[in-house]
């Protein structure tokens, strides 16, 4: 897929000749514009990319070096794997646990700290701090908090007569306790973004649907979620890639496990190519995920994006 | 505010013997800035002690030497440690000197990118007759001694003294086997005296040291030592299942708790009385007795071991310094004093007293430091005399495996796949060995080993 | 709170309606302790001795203070000097991506040129590829260059952002292209109406490019782990890790460290808040 991209402009440079010169001095001016980007790119994105490309269709040294070429040998054996499709399965199921919940909390949140009350500064300041702690952070800050024995969260359950649960060591809980520190961390990013959204939603729409008779779900419906779908959509497609992206609160919390149930394909890429000493594989691994988070950006866009209203 | 005493107390005792000279050693470094060989050492002591200790060390062998200057550099994890060094390890981009754990001992000779030490010895004639027999088979290989082994242990039982006797155990008799183990677990848990018996992380490094302990073998051809390995045979005898059964046993009885991967987390498990045993490395020892900080004794005994196994015993682990070939000879020499000067009895003695870690030499356990700690806190001796009960043959030596890091966390995988019932000991087992031996596979062909 | 209500004994509606604010007002209170715990559980552990640290059950505060976490975690990694590396890799990128989104994006947006979409949906493409896959690469060019330790290692490859591009790009687009005629008719060049017609308009979207971009790189591990060296050059992530020792782990250390490391963006942040705001608030108003 990433081969044939950049073919794009290549192709389309014909028809400009034929076309009036306006063209090509748009591009000209257009490439004045783009080319700091486009360098940087090409160095440090479109160059890696090529490379690990190539790396994918060997079995690797231990030092990254080429050794076998072997085609389609590394994606034939992701694709039979289990444990390739487990990691799938994971960073979806991840994806599904924080990106919604990230949202569901701080809209709410968004709308209270959107009250004009005294003190607000107070509460806005503690609903938005977590965008100003690092990851590597808020994982130390979960991983004592969940800790399996001497832990907090597992004396408060004890306070209520509840058994104490393995956070990290339970496979049925370990994906949702990485997920919970992932929507904490995240949820001070959502709220700033989603309030600034909602303090731009102007005072005559409201007052106009008041008027109308819309009560208070009626006004949020009609006419506050649409003026702050693109920054809702915003917030869905950002924490979707640094969803996919995660590694640092992983590599904390539970590397993987138990039972490779939080073994989203990063940490398996991760785990592939500094641990295992296998490039190759995790090369493999780094193009079928580039290829899947493609296809599913386009999606969110193709599906989503219709919905959002821009002003 | 007892333990935050007995904290700095120990790290005094580590500094006063490892940085004593330091402000005596600032004015001479002026004077011989511009002849010094200039080296990096990159290390991996984290956390309170490793840091403070290893930077007091090179304080002290800079003010020693006006000749060499040794910069350390902390570089993350093992792991990340020896990722940088892989990156680099075939050219000039490489530290004259490094820390590497000792799994990656294989994976190093293999990288064909170091100097043996054994080159500088037979140069300078060093006595290796003063190092413990037990850690230099670890680290020879081929009758060659390629690293110098800087911290070393063994894994030990720790247990808690106050529970074992409420619990009407003897406190002075840890228990010795496997059944002893589940057996005295049963009783403290059954007595109500904690939670649960034993913690045990789900680390692999424990059952290459049961392995060990019963004298049987991880790899084939020797562990690796007669020929490089070509497959793990753990899963073909009794042994490996053993050790597995044992362990999934006690969990699913309710008198051990799994606390995962981490020792950290049984470690706090222990330290805040929650259970009443627990297996780790000895080099957590001064931690422990920090956070157990009074309010119990702290007991340490021997790993688990059959009594039929008489050829069974403990393998090395920890780390050993490298030195490598990308730097120039004057460097690499000045990498081998350093290695000599962190390795001689006083620097052993003061890293002993403040991590637990064992020293690598006999005559270590002369320094007054260690006395005045062995006479306070008998526990200090428990990994030694532990390794040096154990018979040096090719199960004791340890396995010598490239990718026996992705071996132990298969491992890993197979203990915590039991020990959460998901499959059987022996099915576990050979799920592990099979993914491991095509990762052996995949190794020795890509690196020519054969 | 309720008191004062009870008191006027006002009317049902709206007694229900001040009873349904004060309840707010209580649901903010316990929403606001519930996102503040995890820190400040953090900064009570941090106060704690070792001894206290490993008690069960937990207490929920010191019984007493004790600052020897944050004395030894001072000693041992110079955290100031972190703090700054990290502070210049993540302003000097920060700057850079605004730089360069916003004239690709100013392109994408108000310049019809053939190739246009391609070269916008390869753009988009540099989102989606795994930072995994460039490292090992990305440190051979970097080896290659001899930037190995320095800064200029540390920010070049993020300089430029497809993520910030496109982020500007919607923004631009909602720029009415009226403006834009009008500019051109005025016989105002290009860059002139990208300085001060586009770009005033755009605070809001600068802003959270901004944060986003900062904290981005902020978060780093891998990357300033493999291309530095020196401890002089480490950037605070790092330093959180040297705090943790390989075989045994001092909670109340490590917790002193993320206190010390998470306070400096905090306050930052408290300080800025207004401004960050403003700036996201400024150009939606306008509708």
């Amino acid at each position: 897929m990433s081969g044939g991209r950049p073919v794009g402009p290549a192709r389309d440079v014909p028809r400009a000749r034929v076309r009036a010169q306006a063209d090509l001095r748009a591009l000209a001016q257009a490439g004045a514009y783009l080319l700091p980007s486009l360098v940087v790119f090409c160095v440090f994105v479109f160059y890696p990319l090529v490379r690990n490309l190539e790396l994918s269709l060997y079995e690797t040294t231990p030092f990254g070096g080429l050794g076998l070429f072997t085609g389609a040998g590394n994606y034939a054996q992701l694709l039979g794997s289990p444990a390739f499709l487990n990691s799938l399965r994971v960073t979806f199921l991840f994806a599904l646990y924080t990106v919604p919940a990230g949202i569901a909390l701080g809209l709410p949140l968004a709308l209270l700290a959107n009250r004009r009350i005294r003190g607000i500064v107070v509460y806005r300041t503690a609903y938005s701090f977590t965008i100003a702690v690092s990851i590597a952070a808020a994982a130390l800050i979960w991983h004592w908090l969940l800790d399996p024995n001497v832990g907090i969260l597992d004396y408060l359950l004890t306070l209520v007569h509840l058994p104490k649960v393995g956070w990290l060591t339970d496979p049925r809980w370990a994906l949702p306790a990485v997920a919970a520190t992932t929507v904490w961390k995240d949820l001070g990013f959502n709220v700033v973004v989603l309030l600034a959204a909602l303090q731009g939603v102007p005072d005559e729409l409201v007052e106009a649907a008041r008027i109308d008779g819309a009560g208070q779900w009626g006004v949020f419906r009609s006419v506050v979620v649409p003026a702050i779908s693109p920054a809702l959509f915003f917030v869905g497609v950002v924490s979707t890639i640094g969803v996919v992206q995660s590694f640092g609160q992983i590599h904390i919390l539970t590397q993987g496990g138990p039972l490779d149930s939080t073994n989203v394909i990063v940490y398996s890429i991760y785990r592939n190519a500094f641990f295992n000493f296998r490039f190759g594989l995790a090369a493999a691994q780094a193009m079928i995920l580039f290829v899947l988070v493609l296809v599913l950006t386009g999606l969110q866009f193709a599906v989503f994006e219709r919905w959002v209203t821009y002003q | 505010m007892r333990a935050r005493v007995t904290r700095r107390e120990l790290l005094k005792r580590a500094g006063a013997v490892a940085g004593g000279a330091v402000a005596a050693g600032l004015a001479p470094a002026r004077v011989r800035a511009q002849a010094a060989t200039r080296i990096v050492f990159w290390h991996s002591m984290g956390g309170n002690l490793g840091e403070t200790v290893v930077r007091a060390f090179v304080n002290r062998f800079n003010a020693s030497r006006s000749d060499i200057r040794v910069e350390a550099q902390y570089q993350g994890s093992y792991d990340d440690a020896i990722n940088k060094l892989r990156a680099s390890i075939q050219s000039s981009a490489v530290p004259a000197i490094a820390q590497v754990y000792d799994i990656g001992t294989r994976f190093m000779i293999d990288s064909k990118g170091v100097v043996p030490v054994q080159e500088f010895i037979d140069r300078d004639k060093f006595d290796l007759g003063v190092l413990e027999p037990n850690i230099l088979a670890y680290y020879r290989v081929g009758g060659r001694l390629y690293s110098m082994p800087f911290n070393t242990s063994t894994a030990i039982l720790y247990y808690n003294k106050d529970m074992f006797k409420k619990a009407g155990l003897n406190p002075e008799q840890p228990p010795r086997t496997f059944e002893e183990i589940e057996e005295y677990a049963t009783r403290l848990t059954q007595s109500g005296v904690t939670r649960s018996g034993i913690a045990l992380a789900i680390y692999g490094w424990f059952f290459e040291q049961l392995l060990a302990r019963q004298g049987a073998l991880y790899a084939n051809h020797g562990n690796g030592r007669d020929a490089p390995a070509t497959a793990v045979v753990f899963h073909e005898e009794e042994a490996g299942v053993r050790i597995l059964e044992w362990w999934a046993r006690m969990v699913k009885a309710g008198v051990a708790t799994n606390p995962g991967r981490a020792t950290a987390a049984s470690q706090r498990a222990f330290a805040a009385g929650q259970t009443a045993m627990t297996a780790d490395s000895t080099a957590v020892l001064a931690s422990l007795l920090r956070g157990a900080g009074g309010k119990f004794a702290v007991g340490t005994g021997y790993f688990p071991k059959p009594p039929a196994a008489a050829n069974g015993g403990s393998i090395v682990g920890g780390a050993s310094v490298w030195i490598l070939k990308g730097r120039p000879p004057a460097e690499q020499q000045a990498a081998w004093e350093f290695a000599k000067f962190i390795t001689a009895p006083a620097q052993q003695a003061a890293w002993y007293v403040g991590t637990g870690y064992f020293p690598i030499r006999k005559d270590a356990y002369r320094e007054p430091v260690a006395r005045e700690t062995l006479a306070k806190s008998p526990q200090f001796l428990t990994a030694i005399s532990e390794l040096r009960s154990s018979p040096i043959n090719r199960a004791t030596q340890g396995a010598l495996l490239g990718v026996f890091p992705e071996a132990r966390q298969k491992v890993e995988e197979a203990i915590e796949a039991t020990v959460l019932g998901r499959k059987t000991p022996k099915q576990a087992l050979d799920d592990a060995a099979r993914d491991i031996n095509q990762a052996i596979a995949v190794y020795n062909r890509t690196m020519g080993v054969s | 709170m309720t008191r004062p209500i009870a008191g006027r004994l006002p009317r049902a509606p709206a007694l229900r309606r001040a009873a349904g604010r004060a309840g707010l007002d209580l649901a903010m209170v316990a929403i606001a302790l519930v996102v503040l715990f995890p820190l400040l559980f953090a900064l009570s552990t941090s106060l704690k001795t070792d001894v206290e640290v490993n008690q069960y059950p937990p207490s929920l505060w010191p019984h007493t203070i004790d600052l020897g976490n944050y004395v030894a975690a001072l000693q041992q990694a110079p955290l100031a000097r972190f703090l700054l590396n990290s502070f210049i890799q993540s302003g000097a990128v920060t700057l850079g991506q605004l730089v360069t989104a916003s004239l690709a994006a100013f392109a994408f947006a108000f310049i019809q040129f053939p190739g246009r979409q391609a070269l916008f949906f390869l753009f988009l493409a540099t989102l989606m590829i795994p930072g995994e896959v460039t490292l090992i690469p990305n440190y051979l060019t970097i080896k290659a260059l001899g930037w190995l330790n320095t800064y200029p290692a540390l920010i070049a490859p993020f300089l430029a952002t497809g993520f910030g591009t496109f982020l500007l790009r919607q923004f631009f687009l909602t720029i009415p292209r009226e403006l834009a005629d009008a500019a051109v008719i005025d016989g105002c060049s290009r860059r002139r109406f990208l300085w001060t017609i586009v770009i005033p308009l755009a605070r809001p979207a600068l802003a959270t490019l901004g944060i986003y971009a900062f904290l981005a790189t902020w978060n780093q591990y891998l990357w300033p782990l493999l291309v530095v060296n020196s401890t002089e050059m480490r950037t605070v992530q790092i330093g959180l890790a040297l705090l943790q020792a390989q075989e045994a782990v001092s909670w109340g250390l490590v917790m002193a460290g993320v206190i010390l490391i998470v306070l400096p963006t905090v306050l930052l942040f408290l300080l800025g808040y207004r401004h960050v705001v403003r700036g996201l608030t400024a150009g939606a108003v306008k509708g």
